[in-house]
């Protein structure tokens, strides 16, 4: 269960690849070869996560970055790394 | 480099110039980076360790695959065939000695070459590939999707065949197509509906119709820019292409490119893949899968791409 004061970093079996600006980015998870493909608010908080951050950080982060937040930001992006970390993109340090 | 002895220059294929003394039929013209291809020692032992990855048989690749690392190189079991031997660094590919060279040739052109690709920094693709006005065009699709049959329709359409079952692309600032083996695989029953011409029939083995180019229609293997990927699907309602976004377009090619399963060659992989997206425009061609439709199934691609 990630929450706000969760300390998450990137797995360190996957490789990351950014697209043309406005497509977003890639991940691939090394070991299990599965393929990820990041919106840009995905690949904003793959970005921030160069250096380990709290849930709370990034959601922070990406209210910063975002023109117009929703009103659900803080869920989305907790919904978003309990799924990452589900497939071994994130872990939590 | 010591060069075999008795062999000579046959031709080239996937940019590789092919030195032998064995018979081979789809080789096309021109220059490229040595190749010594050799009957090899069928007695020596099945390598110690564990093979580094192992393919079963499918209906779309009947028979059992083993590919071992050995001493740099590779040891490559293949069921219906025997061992070879591929050695990127010496150059060089051996043989088992059998007796059906036209099924030995398809081989070689298959995983070998591609290890050597590999090693060249290539990025082996299981896909088709035509030229058409001086620019490639990359048609890909899992399993039997018909994209040998829309190859085949391309070349009855005046296009160069650059590659019917895997395609080599050179990556850089602009990505090439590297030409194989100027051979087409068609199902019988393509064959028998669909009159395939400029091309000599060399046997008719499995469950294909198997065909050289002539040689008027191979040229060589000069990298042919990449105009665009083309992933075929099927469709009853029309045929019409559309672009796909690069992050779809990563999704559908990854499974068909080839790599070795570690992660050295994953993570080359990928990144290459995501270089060719970035620079190589890919879209999805839905069509009916009718002969009759082919015609217009070529003018469409060629027309827009």
């Amino acid at each position: 269960m990630i929450d706000k004061e969760s300390k998450v970093r990137r797995g360190d079996q996957v490789v990351a690849r950014e697209l043309t600006p406005g497509e977003g980015g890639v991940l691939l998870h090394l070991e299990s070869a599965q393929y990820f493909g990041l919106n840009q608010i995905g690949l904003l908080i793959w970005n921030a996560l160069e250096e380990e951050k709290t849930a709370g950080e990034l959601v922070d982060h990406v209210r910063s970055q975002v023109e117009d937040p929703p009103a659900q930001l803080e869920s989305d992006v907790l919904s978003f790394l309990a799924g990452a970390q589900d497939r071994g993109i994130v872990d939590l340090a | 480099m010591t060069r075999l002895p008795g062999a000579v220059q046959l031709g080239t294929c996937f940019g590789f110039a092919v030195r032998s003394s064995l018979p081979f039929h789809y080789l096309r013209e021109g220059a490229g980076d040595p190749l010594d291809v050799s009957v090899g020692d069928e007695a020596d032992p099945e390598p110690a360790e564990p093979p580094v990855v192992e393919w079963a048989a499918t209906p779309e690749l009947p028979y059992d695959i083993r590919l071992f690392d050995e001493d740099g190189g590779y040891r490559l079991w293949i069921s219906t065939s025997g061992w070879f031997r591929v050695d990127p660094g010496l150059s060089s590919v051996t043989v088992p000695a059998d007796d059906d060279v036209v099924r030995r040739e398809e081989r070689i052109w298959g995983l070998p070459a591609m290890l050597c690709m590999l090693s060249r920094g290539d990025l082996p693709l299981h896909a088709a590939a035509v030229e058409v006005g001086g620019k490639a065009i990359v048609l890909g699709a899992p399993k039997t999707f018909g994209k040998t049959t829309l190859a085949a329709a391309f070349a009855n359409a005046g296009f160069r065949l650059l590659s019917e079952d895997n395609t080599c692309i050179r990556l850089g600032e602009t990505p090439a197509v590297i030409p194989g083996p100027a051979m087409l695989r068609v199902r019988h029953d393509v064959a028998a509906e669909l009159e395939i011409e400029g091309a000599t029939l060399l046997g008719a083995a499995d469950d294909r119709v198997h065909l050289a180019l002539d040689p008027a229609r191979r040229g060589d293997c000069a990298p042919v820019p990449l105009a665009g990927i083309v992933l075929l699907r099927t469709s009853d309602e029309g045929t019409r292409t559309e672009l796909v976004a690069p992050t779809d377009a990563i999704r559908d090619l990854w499974p068909l490119s080839f790599r070795i399963p570690n992660e050295a060659h994953r993570t080359r992989c990928f990144v290459a893949l995501t270089d060719l997206v970035r620079t190589v425009p890919t879209r999805n061609l839905y069509r009916p899968l009718r002969l009759a439709d082919l015609e217009a199934t070529v003018e469409l691609v060629a027309q827009s791409v």
